[in-house]
């Protein structure tokens, strides 16, 4: 009994968890209404919600960065108090935070080491603690480096290290929160087959994702969240995806957009062998040729910073090509400012809507008439016509279904959801002939997402050619017609809807070429 | 973020003040009887009527009143002539130090110009182009500028300025009877105006009466920088010197460097032989009354501006202090007051470069 | 006359008062490069050392009592750090701003603490020169190095000291941790505001020395503003340093050594306008400045104050 009551790292096992009648208020929200929750060792239990459902309120009050104001805790079945991250990891509670809570100039043994007792007093014991990460590695089969720098790793290796920190802190129990998000297909398949090797071995497992396949595959039950309340918890073989969708949005959601058909027409954008260089002076793009058609939907596919940025900001003419041409519509536009190849009607959703999309400090209104307030009807003369101005957003608020108190209401206000809907709202009202969209449902819940895409679809039927910059392999799926895999600045190979696949997909992101690949040019 | 911003504000606010202390929050000091009974001062005015209005002067200056030299001659002065015209009520004065900061120095000078001074001084040549613009729109106020010989045209603006390549002259002669080594050092601040003037003499005086001797010349670009005037100093000594002189405030740190290695120092501006009186020979030091007094005489007479002045050796502005710590040889203290004589009566004559 | 510069005298000369030069920068920067390793920025300094440097004359001008004045500069520049602290940690207050205020702050109480207690530019004896038996007696080398007063060998102790202690105690760890990455150090319990207020303490204490290396052991006076800047150049020399004890201490004696040879340039009769002699330090450490920020990266928070959550 006491043997199987120790998990492989020496670590008492925790046989349950459960989290009572949580209650969380903030100024107007309530973000935790009631919910109960509860977690038993050797399972993985998913919480799905939308974005602002409470599962990150829920989470971090059993990490201990929040204080409930109602509810209590036990573990197993005996109350405790948590009042900071310290008291959580000292009961064998530990977090993978979305955001890698890692310090990139540290090397892997000094995260691990950091905030822990030194056995050398205010010395360092760091090979002491590279000794026991090696040990714990071996133990999980997690492949690590004790020695090297976090700014070194992959994203994937850098969520073992995430992991290693729980286990070396006496983890029994742990929350991830959306741990996919950023991993290749074949990253996630690695950290599917460490959770369920954990799981095995008695360690409880909370996977928050709204990723519905996800939650399927390697959860043993499930608990949706929506709007601060618990909707229900079921073992995952009794539900469905479409059973859970509908749960989370708390209607019926259509899953797969419908595509429709469209005829492919001319090239509208074209990409002749275009070079350039990232932020770090490093090479940014090598050479990529690529076009883009009306009444097609071209996905970028790739792992984050093999280019995607750059070629997104290139085609905009926000960074400058090192070689190689653009081409709108016939026309040379390499050496034009951005301006200018607006007023071909080039529109383009950015990465960082916060950042480059809107102005946080302007009103919706303002920023819905960012790209044409120096045109006729909004302005003459260099004199703002306000009237047309708020007229214009009032409509667009309208149509595109912007949730704002008032067309005043300052940018930084809105949820993202609503900033991508006011950049959309600009970007697409003026009749455009091609879009660069990157990453353009980042962040947003189901809902918003499903009316990003059914935008974009809807701008196909209407002929634009439309370039989809995604990380999100499921999105660039549902809506391309082809597919360009992102390698390190270069273009492994464009696939056609038809023969994706998103194992064929993954190894091209890794950079692994497909001989069986079929190369469409043209 | 309120009370953020609000805090920042107080910090700030408590910063210049503090900053600012010693200035017009100062004339209680020197103004007697300003807090006293509001009854004692209407009897007063009405049993001595007009005469009882004392002379008002304001003085803004970019270092100290204790600098040891530049502002501290300019305090100086001023306390003699109250002391001359017969006390706080017959000449007050207040004065705002550490103005380095022109716009401050501005701000204040506007400041006096509004509340009834009779003559208000910038001393400082940094002050100049604000003194232009504000002196105009005060026709009824007086104001005083130095060192400099420009009144801008101005009809109540006053220039003062001394020659103090005179004093330096004098200082040089008593240098070079002394120098042993033939190496002579100067730690001056920035090459320009009145320190330069000085050392010009300075070096006018040394070769004048032994041309055999090196004088090595160190501006160190700076006003304020006592640790670096005390390296040129250190440097100076390495290279030799066994005399060492310098103008401006920042020598006090030069002046440590040679106590220590027991080699002589000449001043000026104001008398620094508290600092070191083994070793301080002589100070040129400057008596602004005698401009003062002057300038004082013509506002009276309803002349507000529009002369120059000048202190020197002939007039008394400059006067040639001997340390009494330090036992000077006779030989050299008559070649001195020979030399003073010989500049006042034009026998002594040299050419500045 | 050029060749004049490369006598021995003078290349003793440069050298000895190169070291001396750097010794308040020292104790000045790396102060700051703690506080900045733990991501506040603080423009304070300045302010401190005017403090410290007018604590430290003030005691040991009335008691006589050298090391007592150097404590209570110490404290003076500690409490400083304690109230800078409370306003960058507790109240998020923009640390450049705030800064300025302390500058001026010290500035002003300085002037003000020396007008009212002492009033006139006076003298004291300071720390004397320190003789090592044998050491100081090495030709050349003994008068560069071991013929200093204590607080000079103070300041290039403290610079392995600094090292070993960012690097190899936990206290450097969660120091380096919470300057990169706050919220990382957070989640693993370290206490981010105590890493702060260590570091900002520790700075204000050593900018106090600094200020008493000034008044009690190289200059012997107090008088107005006499750090003439030299704080603002330590915060620079942090950046020139790219944040290492050992790049500051580069940083401090490179551009002292320069002041130094400048000086002499100037003495030796060298035909260089002092004008262009006096700006000879700052060009050059621009231009090294300029030649090595690529690879320089400062600490990701600095200057951004921390708060659990957005």
């Amino acid at each position: 009994m006491t043997e199987s009551n120790k998990l492989p790292s020496g670590q008492t096992r925790i046989d349950s968890l459960e989290m009572l009648n949580i209650t969380k208020r903030f100024p107007g929200v309530l973000a935790s209404d009631h919910v109960n929750f509860d977690v038993k060792s050797g399972e993985v239990h998913a919480l799905l919600g939308e974005n602002g459902a409470g599962k990150s309120t829920l989470m971090k009050i059993l990490y201990g960065l929040y204080h409930p104001d109602e509810g209590e805790i036990l573990l197993n079945d005996k109350p405790v108090s948590i009042a900071s991250p310290n008291d959580s990891i000292g009961l064998g509670i530990g977090m993978i935070h979305q955001h890698f809570m890692l310090v990139p100039t540290l090397t892997v043994a000094e995260n691990v080491a950091l905030g822990l007792p030194s056995t050398r007093g205010f010395m360092t014991d760091l090979d002491q603690v590279s000794k026991r990460i090696l040990e714990l590695a071996k133990i999980y089969s997690l492949k690590i480096d004790p020695d090297a720098y976090i700014w070194q790793l992959s994203v994937g290796q850098q969520q073992r290290v995430e992991i290693i920190k729980a286990l070396y802190r006496g983890a029994a129990l742990l929350i991830l929160d959306e741990p996919t998000a950023v991993l290749t297909p074949q990253e996630v398949d690695e950290l599917f087959v460490i959770m369920r090797q954990m799981v095995k071995d008695g360690h409880g497992l909370i996977f928050i994702s709204h990723k519905l396949h996800e939650v399927v595959e390697i959860s043993n039950r499930v608990t949706v969240l929506r709007d601060g309340r618990k909707i229900g918890t079921r073992p995952t073989s009794e539900v469905t995806k479409q059973d859970l969708a509908n749960w989370m949005v708390g209607r019926e959601v259509g899953f797969i957009p419908d595509r429709g058909v469209v005829d492919r027409g001319e090239a509208r954008l074209e990409l002749n062998n275009i070079s350039c260089s990232s932020d770090r002076g490093t090479p940014g793009l090598r050479g990529v040729t690529l076009e883009v058609c009306s009444g097609e939907i071209l996905g970028i596919a790739g792992v984050s910073g093999n280019g995607q940025r750059e070629l997104a900001e290139v085609i905009a003419g926000l960074r400058k090509a090192a070689s190689g041409q653009v081409v709108l519509e016939g026309q040379d536009v390499t050496g034009l400012p951005p301006a200018a190849r607006a007023d071909r009607m080039l529109s383009y959703i950015p990465e960082e809507r916060m950042r480059d999309g809107v102005i946080r400090e302007f009103t919706v209104a303002e920023n819905m008439v960012l790209r044409e307030h120096e045109k006729r009807p909004y302005s003459r003369a260099g004199f703002l016509n306000l009237g047309k101005i708020s007229r214009h957003a009032d409509e667009l608020i309208k149509r595109f279904h912007v949730k704002t108190p008032s067309r005043d209401t300052l940018a930084k206000n809105l949820s993202g959801g609503n900033i991508q809907k006011v950049v959309l709202a600009r970007e697409i009202s003026r009749a455009p002939r091609v879009v660069i969209a990157a990453q353009p449902t980042r962040g947003l819940d189901i809902g918003a997402t499903e009316y990003v895409r059914e935008q974009l679809l809807e701008q196909r039927r209407n002929g634009v050619a439309i370039m989809l910059i995604s990380e999100d392999l499921d999105e660039i799926l549902a809506l391309s017609d082809r597919i360009a895999v992102l390698y390190e600045g270069r273009v492994m190979d464009i696939v056609p809807r038809e023969h994706a696949t998103p194992e064929k997909l993954g190894l091209l992101m890794a950079g692994v070429h497909l001989e069986e690949s079929v190369s469409v040019v043209k | 973020m309120k009370k953020i911003s609000l805090f920042v504000t107080f910090i700030l606010a408590l910063a210049l003040a503090l900053s600012a202390c010693g200035a017009p929050a100062e004339p209680a000091v020197e103004e007697p009887a300003a807090t006293e009974a509001p009854a004692e001062a209407t009897e007063a005015a009405a049993t001595e009527a007009a005469p009882a209005e004392p002379f008002r002067v304001a003085v803004v200056m970019p270092s100290t009143i204790n600098d040891l030299a530049f502002g501290q001659s300019m305090y100086d002065a001023l306390v003699r002539v109250q002391e001359e015209m017969g006390g706080p009520d017959a000449f007050e004065f207040v004065y705002s130090e550490s103005m380095f900061v022109v716009d401050d120095a501005a701000a204040a000078i506007r400041d006096y110009a509004t509340q009834d001074f009779d003559l208000i001084i910038a001393h400082g040549s940094q002050y100049g182009s604000s003194l232009q613009e504000i002196a105009p729109d005060f026709p009824d106020t007086s104001f005083a500028w130095g060192t400099t010989v420009d009144t801008f045209g101005l009809p109540n603006v006053f220039a003062y300025e001394a020659a103090s390549h005179e004093g330096g002259y004098v200082n040089g002669v008593i240098a070079a009877s002394l120098s042993k080594s033939n190496v002579i050092g100067v730690v001056g601040p920035i090459e320009t105006g009145d320190a330069k003037l000085y050392v010009d003499g300075f070096k006018a005086g040394v070769t004048a009466t032994n041309p055999d001797i090196t004088v090595n010349v160190n501006y160190i670009g700076s006003f304020s920088d006592v640790a670096l005037a005390s390296e040129a100093a250190t440097t100076h000594i390495a290279a030799g010197a066994d005399v060492l002189t310098g103008s401006a405030q920042m020598v006090t740190g030069a002046i440590g460097k040679a106590d220590e290695a027991g080699v002589l120092w000449l001043g000026t501006q104001s008398s620094q032989a508290s600092l070191a009186p083994s070793i301080v020979v002589a100070t040129q030091v400057f008596h602004w009354e005698v401009v003062l007094m002057e300038i004082i005489a013509l506002v009276n007479e309803g002349t507000l501006g529009g002369q120059s002045f000048e202190i020197n050796l002939e007039n008394g502005g400059e006067v040639i202090e001997f340390n009494d710590g330090y036992a000077l040889p006779d030989e050299v203290k008559t070649l001195a007051e020979t030399t003073v004589q010989g500049i006042i009566d034009g026998s002594v004559t040299f050419t500045l470069p | 006359m050029i060749t004049d510069l490369f006598s021995t005298t003078v290349l003793i000369g440069i050298l000895a008062s190169g070291i001396r030069l750097a010794t308040p920068y020292l104790y000045a920067a790396i102060g700051e490069t703690f506080s900045q390793k733990s991501g506040v920025l603080n423009l304070g300094v300045e302010g401190q050392m005017l403090i410290g440097s007018f604590a430290a004359f003030y005691v040991a001008f009335t008691t006589g009592n050298l090391w007592l004045g150097l404590l209570v500069a110490m404290i003076v520049g500690a409490l400083m750090g304690l109230v800078m602290a409370f306003v960058t940690v507790n109240l998020h207050a923009q640390q450049g701003i705030s800064g300025i205020g302390f500058y001026l702050f010290g500035l002003g109480l300085s002037d003000l603490l020396f007008q009212r207690l002492i009033g006139n530019v006076e003298t004291i004896k300071g720390f004397e020169k320190i003789y090592i038996p044998g050491l100081s007696d090495i030709p050349g080398i003994g008068q560069i190095l071991f013929n200093q007063n204590i607080l000079v060998y103070g300041a290039y102790l403290l610079v392995p000291l600094a090292w070993f202690v960012l690097n190899k105690t936990t206290l450097g760890l969660k120091i380096r941790a919470v300057g990169e990455n706050p919220d990382a150090a957070d989640s693993l319990g370290v206490s981010v505001a105590r890493v702060r207020y260590f570091t900002i303490v520790l700075g204000g204490a050593l900018s106090g020395i600094a200020g008493a290396s000034l008044s009690i052991a190289l200059l012997n006076v107090f008088q107005q503003n006499m750090t003439s800047g030299l704080g603002f150049i330590a915060v620079a020399l942090v950046y020139f340093g790219a944040w290492k004890p050992v790049g500051v201490l580069g940083g401090a004696l490179l551009f002292s050594m320069v002041n130094s040879l400048q000086l002499w340039i100037q003495v030796l009769g060298i035909p260089i306008p002092s004008d262009i002699a006096v700006m000879m330090p700052y060009v050059l450490t621009i231009l090294v400045l300029v030649a090595t920020v690529s690879r320089v990266r400062a600490p990701s928070a600095l200057t951004k104050p921390f708060e659990r959550d957005e």
